[in-house]
């Protein structure tokens, strides 16, 4: 384990905590937010190899040596997909909240329990 | 063929043309959307037909590459079968939500594009990263279609659901990369190979992520509240896709995803899904919010999808079977589920009873209960088949929990259903139900589909397992008789009552005319007492006025399942005739004006009686392999186990002492015809049941406890006890019940004697009883028609008013009570002789002594009824129908008949008896000898009459100057009775008894059963409270959740 996993678990648990403990629902979308952050630093850093430069075929890495000189590209991509996807259900949450807060005329969570059982 | 990827290609290319012409017109991209996803159907459709036919699955490797470099798609059989259901759900569904898209922007139509896009990424895709991206295409979708429903609720859900999604990705995505780290590759196929899960701690934690996630996806109880929340808020069209095609894709994603985990989580996954079906059905039970209520059928349904093929795959019975009984249930669940929530959105209100608006809508009430009916499991459902399955394999792997845990989860699922069937079709309401066009169409499709897939599969499973007897017609014919009878009576049921009840006559002949003969000889007498009983019911039902639809249907449904059961030679063929009838009767009692609750009561007694009879196969399957009747008369197996199992069962269905409390409300709520059907004929199916078990009982039989001395007790207690009840009834239907109770109770006492006599004895009474009360419920038919109540004080005096009805009833209870010289006379002899040979004093007393309790109610009978005084109103009153006189009359000349020569009846009686029942009757002439005494029916015949003639004569000459006083030629006092009933003399009839005999039938089974439910009820209640409806709470079970099932599981390691 890393530094930079290390980070991202941290980031994992701090938005953990803030979406499990706030009752605002933007708070809440933020701890969301924070949780997926950390995901994604844990992501890119499970393909990072120490010492090894950016997955980049130019000048600096020919093809080659480049299986022994870059870092696997794979994790990267899925960050990046995983960012995109991460994005769109942010938004969504915050229109989701927006809709709520017109609605229900508030942002706390305990207001919004009318079903259940 | 087209490539599959153009599933994607139409879908996403089309979406992005929905916007521009939603711009031009709203119908132009409504119908657009219509063509993108009928493509989609079309093109999953041809590949399922082409594979089916033989053609080989297809590969798509995008990018023309080879994976672990690409992502590459797979289309199988199963891919096919599951995509061709979700896009046609999802083609169906877009007329469902036509009314809400013609309102919304165009986004709305786009985003449903999108939800079934990631249903097909789901199923198809074979990379694990890119299966992460389906899902969240569709799961994004899906949230924003619930938030179409513009309500505070559905928002809220909607937010809940994002909550619990949004862990349950990040799950995924820590799952993923450490799998991928650890395997070098995101391929499924090339991560199975490798056993992630066995390599080390981080490829076990890796592995249980992705197993989370997924899992979470799926609902498991009790981290699901918010997947109720949606069930219950969100709009019914995307519901039905919700738990139709998205549940039935992430289902199979976890199928995916399994080999990648390894062995080690199928028993996780088989406990959690059996725990989600178990308990969400229990809770389920208190639900009143329909919507809800359908959540948690689907939620428990995909539980029972998962612990099933978790279970079977660990168990390790044969992939393809398990994927069988996984598809049955899934295609079952799948249809019935969309159907059910298309049909809720056209139901406004919130409460069950808001479905009232379905009485006066027959046809909707029809679909509504096929959707429901498959989703209780009863024939000729997908579900039915994959039950059987189910609890065969688990017996015979000797898992009697998880059985147990099935059985009883289903139970409580078919409470749920059927008491929403209940209140669909009883609750009086002033409201029309509303069109929608769209709904109501996508739903009746998909109930045609099941009603076609459920038959599909019966003949399937019918051609691999069953071996009737059937003479010239094929058995899958005569296994589906009942339901194409019925069917083929419901398309003509706008005819008349006459048309169709000698259509059922004719029907119920012919039928016999091609069984019989392939009928062995103990079965053919109740083939005969089936058949030749459901045509005397079909002809009495003539006195009917008024047209009740379905009533003939499900009449000739009820004969000919009877008759079926007669004729199985197997146990599943056995089974599925039962479960007919069981179906039938229930939906028959449902018929009766204030039937609702009793309705129910008799469908959960006899659905726990089917299970127990079910349990019983099993077991005796895991044991000897055995499914053929015939094998079991060779003596070689054991059968104790099933004998106690099916045995309650039969004691359950015929109402035995502690099982009773459905009886009375049966028969007294019953249309009288019906009753009739159920008293005289329908319970002799649990003896004929009980005399199998019984006989096979008997030939296995090795020594060590004797089980047919306990049923000798059952038998004689439930026949004192139902007499003794019968005594302090008012209702005049409510005696009748019960003295039926008490008569099945000599017949058990007669079978357990398991020798000759007995047997002969058993017979005897079982066919006196169909011909005796037939009579006097077809009688009691009669007089409740003309007075219009059933309580006896009520009547009086009718001897005059309705003379053939009196003698049809005098000759009923003299035959009943065995009294000389009619019939029952012999039975009894023949009974209490077999007693005392066999040593059973203690029993034959208390059965010697409900007789003569049985004096008291007989008496009453007919006093109260046809003796004393003709009330007022009661002056009009006219003589029964002839369609209900005919009937009697045509039994009554049977009863004197059998009684003037019994060895018509007796001999043949004695002779079909196997062999391996012990003991001879010792016949000289007409004449039955024993060690005891000797009997001549005929003897005693004629001597009673001549004593009888030499009164009635001695009547006639001397008793001339009688005077006839009028009714009112009598003294009154001057009060007025506060209650005026309580004065009549028929009210409280043996205060006496009451009080000397009264403690003895408290209602303590009532009581208990009372205290089953009540007890079940408040656990239901107390368990729900977990779900408080906060998102954060839900969050917070969903963690705790899977912290619990890492302990449960990781500290094995």
């Amino acid at each position: 384990m890393n530094v930079t996993t290390l980070f991202g678990a941290i980031l994992l648990i701090i938005g953990t905590w803030a979406m499990l403990t706030h009752k605002n629902l933007i708070r809440i979308i933020i701890g969301f937010s924070l949780m997926d952050t950390g995901i994604h630093v844990i992501m890119v850093s499970v393909g990072y190899i120490d010492g090894r430069t950016a997955p980049i075929l130019d000048q600096a890495v020919n093809k080659a040596e480049a299986l022994y000189r870059v870092v696997d590209p794979i994790p990267s991509a899925l960050v990046l997909t995983a960012i995109v996807i991460g994005l769109a259900v942010t938004a969504l949450m915050l229109s989701y909240a927006i809709r709520m807060y017109q609605k229900g005329k508030s942002l706390s969570i305990d207001d919004y329990q009318e079903t259940k059982w | 063929m087209v490539n599959p990827i153009y599933l994607f290609v139409a879908a996403l290319g089309g979406a992005f043309l929905i916007g521009p012409a939603d711009k031009v017109n709203k119908n132009l991209s409504f119908w657009l959307t219509v063509m993108i996803v009928g493509v989609m159907a079309w093109i999953s459709g041809s590949w399922f037909h082409f594979i089916e036919k033989g053609g080989e699955s297809a590969q798509v490797f995008t990018a023309g590459l080879r994976p672990p470099v690409s992502i590459n798609l797979m289309l199988g059989y199963k891919e096919a079968f599951i995509l061709v259901l979700s896009n046609v759900a999802g083609l169906l569904g877009i007329f469902a939500l036509r009314k809400r898209f013609m309102e919304l922007p165009a986004y709305a139509m786009m985003l449903y594009v999108a939800m079934l896009t990631g249903v097909n990424g789901i199923v198809m895709t074979r990379d694990i990263f890119n299966l992460f991206v389906f899902i969240e295409i569709n799961s994004i979708a899906t949230y924003a279609l619930i938030a179409l429903e513009p309500s505070r609720k559905a928002l809220s859900a909607g937010f809940k659901y994002m909550i619990a999604g949004g862990i349950a990705s990040i799950l995924f995505l820590l799952g993923t990369i450490y799998i991928y780290r650890l395997g070098g590759t995101l391929n499924i196929d090339q991560l199975a190979m490798l056993g992630i899960a066995d390599m080390g701690k981080a490829g076990w934690l890796a592995a249980f992520l992705l197993f989370s996630s997924i899992l979470i996806e799926l609902k498991p109880f009790p981290a699901n509240g918010w997947a109720l929340d949606v069930y219950q808020s969100a709009h019914g069209g995307v519901l039905a896709l919700i738990s139709s095609a998205n549940a039935g894709a992430m289902f199979y994603a976890l199928y995916k995803v399994m080999p990648i985990l390894g062995d080690q989580f199928l028993g996780l996954l088989a406990v959690v899904g059996l725990v989600t079906f178990f308990f969400s059905n229990l809770l389920g039970t208190r639900q009143h919010n329909f919507k809800r209520l359908l959540g948690y059928s689907s939620v428990g349904q995909i539980g029972l999808m998962m612990g099933v093929y978790a279970l079977l795959t660990k168990l390790g019975m044969e992939q393809a079977r398990i994927l069988i009984i996984t598809g049955a249930i899934f295609v079952n669940h799948f249809l019935a589920k969309a159907g059910l929530f298309w049909m809720a959105e056209t139901i406004e209100g919130e409460d069950l009873t808001a479905w009232g608006v379905l009485r006066r809508n027959p046809e909707k009430l029809f679909s509504f209960g096929i959707l429901l009916f498959s989703l209780a499991g009863f024939p000729p459902f997908p579900m039915f088949w994959a039950k059987w399955n189910i609890v065969m394999g688990l017996a015979e792997h000797g898992s009697y929990v998880a059985l147990a845990t099935i059985l009883l989860g289903s139970m409580f699922e078919i409470f749920m259903l059927l008491r929403w069937l209940g209140v669909a079709a009883k609750t009086k309401t002033e409201k029309e139900s509303a069109d929608h066009y769209g709904l109501e169409i996508s739903s009746r499709i998909f109930m045609l589909a099941l009603i076609v897939i459920g038959l599909r599969a019966s003949g399937f499973f019918i051609v691999n397992s069953f071996n009737m007897n059937t003479y010239m017609l094929p058995a899958s014919a005569v296994a589906m008789t009942p339901l194409i009878a019925g069917a083929f009576i419901y398309l003509i049921d706008w005819l008349g009552v006459k048309i169709k009840a000698v259509l059922t006559i004719v029907l119920t002949g012919v039928y016999l005319y091609f069984i019989i003969p392939a009928v062995l000889p103990l079965p053919m007498l109740f083939t005969a007492v089936f058949g030749l009983g459901g045509i005397i019911i079909a002809f009495a039902s003539m006195y009917r006025k008024i047209n009740v639809r379905g009533f003939y249907p499900l009449l000739t449904m009820l004969i000919l399942s009877l008759v079926n059961i007669t004729i199985a030679n197997s146990t599943l063929e056995f089974f599925t005739a039962w479960e007919f009838m069981t179906l039938s009767s229930y939906l028959l009692l449902m018929q009766g004006k204030n039937a609702q609750e009793h309705a129910l009561r008799y469908v959960m007694f006899s659905m726990g009686a089917a299970f127990l009879i079910m349990t019983g196969f099993a077991v005796l399957y895991a044991n000897t392999g055995v499914t053929d009747f015939a094998s079991l008369l060779l003596g070689r197996y054991p059968f104790r186990w099933s004998f106690i199992l099916i045995g309650l069962g039969m004691l359950v269905k015929m109402g035995g002492i502690g099982f009773h409390v459905w009886l009375p409300g049966a028969y007294a709520e019953a249309d009288d015809d019906v009753s009739t059907f159920f008293s005289a004929i329908l319970s002799k199916a649990a003896v004929y049941g009980l005399l199998l078990a019984i006989l096979v009982y008997t030939i296995n039989y090795r020594g060590g406890f004797d089980l047919r001395s306990v049923l000798g007790w059952i038998g004689a207690l439930t026949a004192i006890f139902g007499a003794l009840m019968a005594v302090f009834q008012e209702d005049i239907k409510r005696l009748l019940a019960y003295s039926s109770m008490s008569q099945l109770g000599y017949i058990v006492l007669a079978l357990a004697m398991a020798d000759h006599l007995g047997w002969t004895a058993a017979l005897y009474i079982t066919v006196l009883h169909v011909m005796f009360k037939g009579m006097l419920f077809l009688a009691v038919a009669g007089i409740v028609h003309a007075t219009g109540t059933r309580l006896m004080y009520r009547m009086g005096g009718l001897i005059k008013k309705m003379p053939l009805s009196f003698i049809s009833v005098l000759i009923a209870i003299i035959a009943v009570s065995g009294v000389p010289p009619l019939a029952g006379f012999g039975a009894k002899w023949m009974l209490y002789t077999g007693l005392i040979q066999r040593g059973w004093y203690l029993r034959a007393g208390i059965a010697f002594f409900s007789s003569a309790v049985a004096f008291l109610y007989l008496f009453r009978l007919i006093h109260s009824m046809f003796l004393g005084q003709l009330k007022v109103e009661h002056r009009e009153v006219k003589e029964a129908s002839p369609w209900l006189i005919a009937p009697q009359f045509a039994l009554l000349i049977g009863i004197m008949v059998v009684s003037m020569f019994p060895t018509i009846l007796l001999k043949p009686l004695s002779a079909i008896l196997p062999d391996s029942i012990p003991g001879q009757l010792a016949w000289q002439e007409g004449t039955l000898l024993s060690n005891l005494g000797y009997w001549n029916g005929s003897a005693v015949m004629w001597v009673t009459m001549g004593v009888f003639m030499l009164v009635l004569l001695w009547l006639i000459l001397w008793l001339r100057q009688v005077k006839k006083v009028g009714q009112f030629n009598i003294v009154y006092a001057a009060e007025k009775p506060f209650i005026p009933e309580t004065t009549h003399y028929a009210y409280n009839f043996f205060p006496y008894y009451q009080k000397a005999l009264g403690g003895l039938i408290k209602p303590r089974a009532t009581s208990f059963w009372n205290g089953v439910s009540e007890w079940t009820a408040s656990t239901a209640g107390a368990i729900r409270q977990i779900y408080t409806g906060n998102a954060q709470t839900y969050a917070m079970q969903i963690f705790l959740y899977i912290i619990v099932l890492y302990f449960i599981v990781g500290v094995g390691l």
